[in-house]
């Protein structure tokens, strides 16, 4: 298949032609390829690497044609690892970006992860280091722009002398630019991260839910203004579903964007990767990387209390059921409530009721007239957990 | 008044009744899950193949702790109803040996999930439905499970060990009937997948099935039959299919092709020909030139 450039300034002209067949519709397209101005880009701490502020998190998405529109809107940065996929997520951003020929353009990481306890850092540091030489295999590359040690969730992982070493071998061999860590439990693991002073980048979980997390917000500013450089994920986690199973109202595009642009206006944010997985969600997502600004309906969707207290992001942080007489598991009740009605999975909902041991379960949660707990992020509890009785009752089937 | 407590009484035992039927379904729903893990544990019982010895108890992963093995990768996992992980690890002579099989549930969201992570490149054999080997690794799907064999210094035990659970998973060891309608000639072996979410990117077209042919001279060509409810959705999902490519690029009806036939192409995707027949869509991504042929005869194989 040839397409050259006028074939595609032709494309839109063709489409008029054809609208008498079938049918025009509005296209966000055409209202992107009719934007101008520049793409916001930064500077991703003391690497020099220069990218919009608005990339690719790969792992969603096995499709060659996303990763190259991606491109061809203007990402820079494709992020993938070795277990996405069993590698096949490597093997197709290796392919494409070869396919393209544009190496030499392009910023790309990928994760290693440290699994199986190996018996000694010697032994761990072996198997760190094949793992990364099978990714560069797999993406047809001699090296990556950047190497994360990937999913660092425990501060004994993030002592471990073997990946620590292997990360920094294979910096000083040219295998990576830079080296990183990827968490999703950010306030726990970056003081050691940066006590390390080994890091060049920071992969962190970054949304609106944590907008009340001053000191989580504060850490990251100040490893940000050391040099480190912050790369956010997991910037629309939630946002997605209706926040009521009864609620039939959906959700706005704009509620997307509005996610985005909050992450993204943290200036100490170089870049986000958001994971979308169709053209229509690329084109969505990157709509923001010329104007970080809030739209008059994105303000209100984020100032809107009453889907903020609808969708309720539970932290897991445990503290209700230090305050609930019967001890039950709330965060796992949260999180079973928030499989049924925003993942719409009755089957992952069900198994986290059925893996709540210990009788602190649903069934337990009946001793009270009415549940008094209360959540510092507004969760309502004891609303919620009726809910989920009703699901439970009529939706959890096998 | 009598009616109104009788009406009050009515309604206080249904809601009794549905509270017990609710807290049996749940017990029997948790004695369910037991049983996956049961029979998960099963798999990897006494007596194992000569000189494997037991490194350690198994490891269960359920649905919301899987990320903590695998991290971003459950999530891929999840969309094919991940039920149960059971994880273990083996010593043999100087080598150890992990052993992870999974329950999807279902032999299509089994076939699925394998076919994300296989690539045609890979060195198969025949264990199960298919198998295949690479850099010390051999999974393999069969039935509902996915089975997945690392060795370090083990290689010899992948074989033996693989086989042993083939025997004991039984069940079906065909690959989803689908497969078998759709073109077999000039088919790029082992490509095809099951995809449950977004197939090549369009949402609308889910559940899908995927399959690379040498049809075309310079560049593979992808069949891709997504399977709706019934006609009426399959005519949908065509709609939104032509709506995506006349706004990205340029989309003409083509009555040659059969039943809402379509020619369509942009200059990420390259060409494509789609049509319905039934309740499927059927699509050819960089078509041959005699591909109004081929998908006429994938539409009446499907009749």
């Amino acid at each position: 298949m040839e397409w050259n450039r006028r074939d595609f300034m032709v494309g839109p002209m063709v489409i008029a032609g054809t609208a008498s067949v079938l049918g025009r519709t509005d296209s966000l397209l055409t209202k992107l390829l009719g934007d101008s101005g520049p793409l916001i880009q930064r500077t991703l701490g003391k690497t020099g690497l220069t990218m919009p502020v608005v990339s690719m998190g790969v792992m969603n998405a096995d499709i060659p044609g996303i990763l190259r529109r991606s491109y061809e809107l203007g990402i820079r940065h494709f992020d993938t690892a070795a277990g996405y996929q069993g590698g096949r997520n490597e093997e197709m951003v290796g392919s494409v970006i070869k396919e393209l020929g544009v190496r030499q353009e392009v910023i790309i990481a990928t994760k290693q992860h440290m699994r199986n306890r190996p018996p000694n850092a010697a032994e761990a540091k072996r198997q760190f280091m094949d793992g990364v030489e099978a990714s560069l295999r797999r993406l047809q590359m001699d090296h990556v722009e950047i190497l994360y040690y990937h999913a660092v969730d425990s501060v004994e992982d993030a002592r471990a002398d073997g990946p620590l070493e292997a990360l920094q071998t294979l910096k000083k061999q040219g295998k990576t630019r830079f080296i990183g860590l990827s968490t999703h439990k950010t306030s726990e693991i970056l003081p050691e991260a940066i006590r390390q002073n080994i890091f060049d980048v920071f992969l962190v979980t970054l949304n609106y839910s944590m907008a009340h997390d001053t000191e989580m917000l504060n850490l990251l500013e100040r490893a940000a203004k050391g040099g480190i450089g912050i790369v956010a994920m997991k910037t629309q986690a939630g946002g997605t579903a209706k926040p009521d199973a009864k609620n039939r109202k959906q959700l706005p595009p704009i509620s997307q964007t509005a996610l985005l642009k909050w992450a993204l206006n943290h200036e100490f944010v170089t870049t986000a990767i958001p994971g979308f997985s169709t053209y229509q969600h690329l084109e969505q997502d990157f709509s923001v990387v010329r104007n970080l600004a809030y739209s008059a309906e994105e303000k209100a969707f984020l100032e809107d209390k009453n889907f903020f207290a609808q969708a309720e992001f539970c932290q897991q942080c445990g503290k209700c059921s230090q305050d609930c007489p019967l001890h039950v598991d709330v965060p796992s009740l949260m999180r079973s409530h928030m499989y049924a009605v925003q993942y719409r999975n009755a089957g992952l909902a069900r198994d986290t009721i059925a893996g709540i041991t210990g009788g602190r379960g649903l069934a337990e949660c009946d001793g009270c007239e009415s549940c008094k707990l209360s959540c510092r992020n507004s969760v309502q509890i004891g609303r919620k957990i009726a809910q989920l009785r009703t699901l439970a009752r009529d939706h959890f089937v096998c | 008044m009598r009616e109104f407590f009788r009406r009050k009484v009515r309604l206080a035992w249904i809601v009794l009744a549905m509270f017990v039927l609710a807290s049996v379904e749940m017990s029997m729903e948790a004695q369910s899950a037991d049983a996956i893990q049961k029979r998960l544990q099963s798999f990897a019982s006494d007596p194992l193949p000569t000189g494997v010895t037991r490194e350690e108890a198994a490891s269960f992963y359920k649905p919301d702790t899987l990320y903590e093995y695998i991290d971003g990768g459950a999530d891929v996992y999840l969309l094919y109803d991940f039920q149960r992980l059971l994880h273990q690890n083996f010593k043999t002579g100087q080598g150890e040996l992990t052993v992870d099989i999974y329950d999807l549930g279902k032999p299509e969201n089994a076939f699925g999930i394998y076919s994300a992570e296989r690539s045609p490149r890979y060195k198969f054999v025949t264990v199960g439905v298919e198998g295949y080997r690479s850099e010390g690794t051999l999974n393999f799907v069969q039935d509902r499970y996915y089975v997945k064999l690392a060795a370090s210094g083990a290689g010899a035990a992948l074989d033996p060990f693989a086989r042993m659970l083939s025997r004991r998973i039984g069940g079906t060891a065909r690959a989803p009937a689908l497969l078998a309608k759709l073109p077999v000639e000039r088919r790029v072996a082992h490509s095809e997948q099951y995809v449950r979410k977004d197939p090549l990117g369009h949402a609308f077209l889910a559940p899908a099935y995927l399959i690379g042919y040498t049809w075309a001279a310079k560049q593979e060509s992808k069949l891709v039959l997504s399977v709706a409810s019934d006609s009426a959705g399959a005519k949908a999902r065509l709609g939104q299919f032509a709506k995506h490519f006349q706004q990205s690029g340029e989309c003409v009806a083509a009555a040659e092709l059969g039943e809402n036939g379509i020619r369509a192409k942009n200059s990420y995707e390259g060409r494509v020909i789609a049509r319905t027949q039934g309740r499927y869509l059927i699509a050819i991504f960089n078509p041959p030139e005699n591909g109004a042929e081929v998908l006429k005869r994938t539409a009446q194989g499907l009749q």
